[in-house]
């Protein structure tokens, strides 16, 4: 039987009494390029500009290019067979790598490898941002208050883990 | 012999919380609020350091960033630190520089007496002869004799950060002028930040005894600390201003502990929409015939020091000024019952200057400067010149030359500063958009006017950064400025024998500046490197006018006429460690693990650092060494079976009703017409005609392609894609995407390959009928769907197998689990590349971007009727030449001997010297030849097939006799590959 | 220095690569005329003041774009 592997399947989850950073596995990601209105009958009405993130049907949307989505869903995800045959689906599940940051110096610990302004007044939850992060390319999605997750790529995961939970390590209490 | 003493009460030190610290490993105690510098005075260290080249005594000169002379190496690793800007810390440990074996008793100042020797040009003069490379015979002398700190070898103890920050107001001081725009601007609402290299915030006014300044400061601080939008930081310099209004701060952390991730210094990037300079004034020394004796002082350090930290000189103050300001520390040290004599330039001074010194019974010299200060390790007595020319005892002696605006930030975004008669000093020539100035550093130094411009800054930036709403002022004492009066003074006409020093942290003295003149380096900049002027690590804080003033009056002409040389960022120094951060050690750069990566660790790989990849190189059955590993990896894959992993490989999704055309248009040959279930080997090239990569691409289905690049080229060829689909072909229906983290992949090879994969794919059909050489097919394992590509870098009979990333080590598991019968085996990442190298196939050593398709060889391949990117240009001349370096096979022919990457070649009868004919980039042990091979590039290729060689490697000083042969060792026919 | 990604907003530049000069239009596909993808690719003006480059959103959204720089001071102008 083939088993599914995750990247930080050997990390451990870091954990302090305001900040924990983990692994947040089991999820699918589509990529999906074409017109909004030929995909947004099947998926729900899809963000109108890069950055904004909707969720619909239980599945995150959001608008990562000009004419390009990521759906992100269930581990499980039927959507790709609904889907127009004249949208480019690009599966993508494999091939990053989901962290999970909360906590109060969540943002701080972010701001120390990405050159965006964490701010709440402009960082607000239910955006992202496609940004670098320990010279890789990520995707950080703030999903509350204090808590982001960040898709980074399978294959740089273990050192942009490495790297937040060592940047994490002067906010322990 | 000391010329300081502590009071027993006053200034703003805790004497509740004592601090112990050493200096040269002497136990000495200070307070809470002390700096190093005030601590070491209270101790009655009055000489403290020696100078740069003459070993001369120096003692602390001032009270802030500015010290030329007060630099200790602090904790034993970082050098060259200013007493004056470290903070007394319990356990704190200082030591003296440049000096042997102490700063009382130097031997080094054996230099003193050769000073006619060091004076300015010397080096350049003297040591440029009498053969070639004298200064380099010369140069590791001179450094040890002149120097200041010694950097050490050690690891960095501590720990530092770097840190994005992003505001709407970036205040940089906090000074009366810092305060009120920080807090005006804070008022509207908007985000601020505070910065202040101080620990607390108030500049000049904690320097200050009258109650209502501290009632005016205490308010305001209070003020600013209770807005949620202003941040406060304290400790924190602004070091450079950048494009797009960044300013980069480095903030010092008062309670740091590596062990505990505790940073010791954060490097801040900061962005803000607005940015108001309250940088202040720094005082400048006069300059007069041993002006560096300790005990020598700037007259507001010794008022700083008297008010901030309640140390007064032994009993007597001699005070020498030009200006107004320097009154304030005569009347403050006379209060405090020192006896006080002034000596003034100016021969007119305000009269109630006058009648509060005589009040205060101090005694008065007007027009009166200082002819010649003696003491050999501190002042002792002083003989004033011009209307006067007594001689007068005293312990210390304070000089005010007067203030020069703080212009450095400000010039850092090419606004060059300009000179103003009023204050006899340089101002910011102008502000950049969304840039104000507040307070002295625009030349304003009274308390009132400062306020008033203060709240008109705070406001105007507040409105820059869209926050337009009027805030309330804030309110002044009520006080009335009084004007500031100066006369410049430069230098003195004639210095006599003492030394009159410019630049006292590099040893630069008037009679220097002189002669730097007269030598015709009268250009600013030139002057400066001409006498090392302003190059110490204090960058001329204190000096750079005072030479410009006296080289404009050299030069006879006004000193707007003179110019200032170019401020530079870092204003302050700072720690190396500061800059790199996190940067080191694991973090130095990211690292790239592939899928495979748990399971090579788990099978013994060693891994080998290729590009920003772990690879595995070779793994532990085969042996301990990679020198004996990959020879039993190579046997393996020759005779059975053998698995590698293979994900690093850069992969791309082609997706479009355009992708064939887009396909046939970047590659060299045609993908057109490749059948679905089919992949081809493909080369492209660059605009300029020169090979940019290759691979191999397979058409998955009518308008899907599957595009692997090679691992080093995996992002440019990204890239580029990118860059034709978006920005030259946007009418080709096409998307791209890069799957080389989705999917990974590993190579079976060898004879018994295909056993192999039958074992792991027992429902597939991997016949040679159904999937032959250059064939493709989906497998299904479990419900994951795997493709295998029946490709080959080996040569052998082999396959690649690819699976998503996840599944990729479970895959690798279960076929080296069922095909265990065959005997199979992980290889490694060296095996890979001889196996490659026995064949022929070029890579990235090969594929340098500068060979064309012809050099490697694989002219053939190209399209004859077909265009495709780089065609026009690859057949430049130059590019069409005969003798170009080409592709060829060597054959090594002194079997006791080694083949070596990078030899140089060379025909047999050359002489063996220059660049050769050519040169390795590949080599290998083969074990089907049983000996050396190499792939190399040499001048005409092939076309010398046969001929001997000599492979030269002067590094080692090693000659090889070798053979140019055909660069496809083994199988030439495939036979192999097709089996 | 900010480069303002028409996707995503002001980035920072270490988020951008450079593509080039945008000022010359790329000779068309297959026209087989070595001169003018000489001239194309070997001759820059390189000038003093606003300057069409393409940059790439490289560590973003991956996409091209023009902008006007000022070389001189790296003022962003409008998009060409």
């Amino acid at each position: 039987m083939l088993d599914r592997r995750s990247a930080l399947a050997s990390a451990k989850p870091y954990t302090s009494s305001v900040l924990q950073i983990g692994e947040a596995h089991g999820f699918s990601l589509l990529q999906v390029a074409g017109l909004a209105k030929a995909i947004s009958p099947i998926t729900g009405k899809l963000p109108v500009k890069v950055g904004l993130a909707v969720t619909s049907e239980g599945r995150t949307l959001m608008r990562t290019g000009p004419n390009q989505f990521w759906i992100i869903g269930p581990e499980v995800d039927d959507i790709e067979t609904k889907l127009p045959e004249i949208a480019i689906i690009t599966p993508l599940s494999h091939s990053r790598t989901r962290i999970v940051i909360e906590g109060e110096p969540a943002r701080n610990v972010l701001a120390k490898g990405v050159p965006l302004d964490f701010h709440h007044s402009a960082f607000k939850s239910g955006t992202f941002a496609m940004t670098g992060l320990h010279h890789t390319p990520v995707l950080v999605h703030c999903v509350g208050e204090n808590r982001f997750e960040i898709y980074a790529l399978r294959t740089f995961a273990v050192s942009v883990y490495e790297w937040l939970t060592d940047a994490a390590l002067e906010f322990a209490r | 012999m000391t010329a300081f003493r502590r009071l027993d009460k006053g200034g703003r030190i805790d004497r509740e919380k004592s601090v112990n610290f050493t200096y040269d490993g002497k136990s000495l105690g200070g307070f809470a609020g002390d700096t190093l510098a005030s601590a070491l005075l209270a101790n009655g260290k009055t000489l403290t350091s020696r100078s740069f080249k003459y070993h001369r005594p120096r003692g602390i000169m001032s009270a802030g960033v500015e010290e030329p002379n007060g630099l200790f190496a602090i904790n034993g690793n970082e050098p060259n630190i200013p007493a004056t800007t470290v903070d007394l810390v319990e356990g704190l440990a200082a030591q003296s520089q440049n000096a042997w074996p102490s700063v009382d008793f130097d031997l080094m100042a054996v230099n003193s007496f050769a000073a006619p020797l060091f004076q300015t040009g010397f080096y350049y003069k003297t040591f440029m002869g009498p053969f070639k490379k004298s200064w380099m015979f010369y140069e590791p002398f001179i450094r040890r004799a002149a120097g200041i700190g010694k950097g050490s070898c050690e690891k960095d103890p501590d720990r530092y950060e770097t840190a994005h920050e992003f505001c709407d107001v970036l205040v940089v001081g906090a000074g009366p002028a810092g305060l009120t725009t920080a807090l005006v601007a804070g008022r509207s609402g908007a985000r601020v930040v505070l910065v202040e290299q101080d620990l607390e915030l108030g500049g000049q006014l904690l320097s200050e005894t009258d109650r209502d300044f501290e009632m005016w400061r205490t308010t305001q601080v209070a003020e600013l600390r209770s807005l949620a939008n202003v941040t406060i930081r304290t400790r924190t310099t602004a070091q450079g201003l950048y494009d797009d209004n960044l300013v980069v701060l480095l903030q010092r952390h008062e309670n740091h502990d590596a062990a505990r991730g505790r940073p010791r210094q954060t490097l801040i990037s900061l962005r803000s929409k607005a940015i108001i300079f309250a940088t202040g004034a720094i005082e400048r020394p006069l300059v007069f015939p041993n002006n560096d004796r300790p005990g020598v002082m700037l007259a507001s350090a010794l008022r700083t020091y008297l008010n901030r930290f309640a140390i007064v000189p032994l009993k007597r103050a001699l005070i020498v000024t030009n200006n107004d300001t320097a009154y304030k520390t005569a009347f403050d040290l006379a209060e405090a019952g020192i006896a006080v004599t002034m000596a003034d330039h100016r021969n007119v001074i305000p009269s109630d200057l006058l009648s509060r010194a005589a009040m205060l019974g101090m005694a008065m010299f007007p027009g009166t400067g200082i002819a010649d200060v003696e003491g050999a390790k501190q002042v002792t007595r002083v003989q004033l010149a011009g209307n006067h020319s007594a001689t007068i005892e005293c312990d210390v002696l304070a000089m005010s030359g007067g203030w020069n605006p703080v212009v450095h930030l400000t010039s850092h975004s090419g606004i060059k500063p300009v000179y103003d008669d009023a204050i006899a000093a340089f101002v910011p020539g102008g502000y950049a958009k969304n840039h104000f100035g507040a307070g002295a550093v625009t030349g304003k130094f009274g308390f009132e006017s400062v306020i008033k411009d203060g709240n008109a800054a705070g406001a105007d930036a507040a409105k820059a950064a869209g926050f337009d709403k009027p805030a309330t002022p804030v309110a002044t004492i009520g006080a009335k400025d009084r004007a500031y009066k100066i006369s410049p003074h430069w230098a003195p006409k004639t210095t006599g024998k003492g030394k009159a020093f410019v630049d006292f942290q590099s040893d630069v003295t008037v009679k220097d500046i002189r002669t730097a003149h007269d030598e015709g380096y009268v250009a600013v900049e030139h002057l400066k490197r001409y006498t090392t002027l302003g190059m110490g690590t204090d960058q001329g804080k204190t000096s750079n006018i005072n030479a410009i003033g006296l080289m404009a009056e050299l030069r006879e002409m006004p000193i707007s006429q003179a110019g200032t040389t170019t401020f530079r960022p870092p204003y302050t120094g700072l720690a190396v460690g500061a800059i790199a951060g996190r940067t080191v050690g694991l973090h130095f750069r990211p690292y790239r693990l592939s899928p495979l990566h748990d399971a090579n660790k788990a099978h013994g790989a060693t891994f080998i650092e290729a590009g920003l990849w772990m690879r595995a190189w070779y793994y532990a059955w085969a042996g301990s060494t990679p020198e004996t590993a990959y020879i039993r990896e190579m046997e393996l894959v020759r005779n059975g079976v053998g698995i590698a992993d293979i994900s690093t490989l850069g992969k791309i999704d082609v997706q479009g009703p355009d992708a064939a055309e887009f396909l046939n248009r970047v590659y060299v040959n045609g993908f057109a017409k490749l059948p679905v279930g089919r992949a081809r080997y493909g080369v492209m090239l660059s605009d300029d005609g020169v090979v940019l990569d290759d691979g191999t691409t397979t058409r998955i289905a009518d308008i899907h392609y599957y595009t692997t690049t090679t691992t080093a080229q995996a992002g440019e060829v990204m890239s580029w894609f990118e860059y034709l689909l978006q920005t030259q072909w946007t009418d080709l229906k096409v998307h791209v995407t890069s799957l080389t983290d989705e999917w990974a992949g590993m190579a079976v090879s060898g004879p018994k390959s295909r056993e192999a994969l039958q074992l792991a794919f027992p429902d597939a059909d991997v016949s040679n009928e159904n999937l032959p050489y250059m064939g493709c097919l989906d497998v299904h394992l479990d419900g994951v769907r795997i493709r295998i590509l029946r490709l080959s870098f080996s040569g052998e009979l082999a396959y690649e197998v690819h699976v998503p990333a996840e599944y990729a080590g479970s895959l690798w598991e279960h076929v080296l689990k069922v095909a265990e019968p065959l005997g199979i085996r992980p290889y490694g990442l060296e095996a890979l590349a001889s196996l490659r190298i026995e064949k022929g196939h070029v890579a990235g050593l090969e594929l340098d971007h500068r060979n064309t398709l012809d050099d490697l060889g694989l002219g053939k391949i190209a399209g004859k009727e077909k265009s495709y990117v780089g065609k026009e240009l690859r057949f430049r001349e130059a590019l069409q030449a005969p003798d170009r370096w080409s592709l060829v096979g060597i054959e090594l022919m002194e079997p006791d001997k080694k083949l070596r990457g990078g030899s140089i070649l060379f025909s047999a009868g050359d002489e063996i010297k220059g660049h050769g004919r050519g040169y390795i980039t590949s080599v290998t042990w083969s074990t089907e030849l049983k000996k050396f091979i190499a792939l190399g590039l040499y001048q005409g290729g092939l076309k010398h097939e046969g001929e001997d060689i000599i492979c030269a490697f002067p590094l080692k000083n090693e000659q090889v006799k070798a053979r140019i042969v055909s660069p496809h060792f083994i199988d030439r026919e495939g036979a192999r590959l097709n089996a | 220095m900010r480069i303002p990604c028409p996707h995503c907003g002001q980035r920072d530049v270490g988020e951008f690569r450079y593509g080039g000069d945008a000022s010359k239009a790329r000779p068309a596909h297959g026209t087989g005329d070595m001169k003018a993808w000489h001239d194309y690719y070997f001759l820059f003006d390189n000038p003093k003041g606003p300057h069409d480059e393409y940059w790439q959103h490289v560590l973003g959204c991956r996409q091209w774009f023009k902008l006007t720089r000022n070389t001189a001071t790296n003022e962003i102008g409008e998009q060409p």
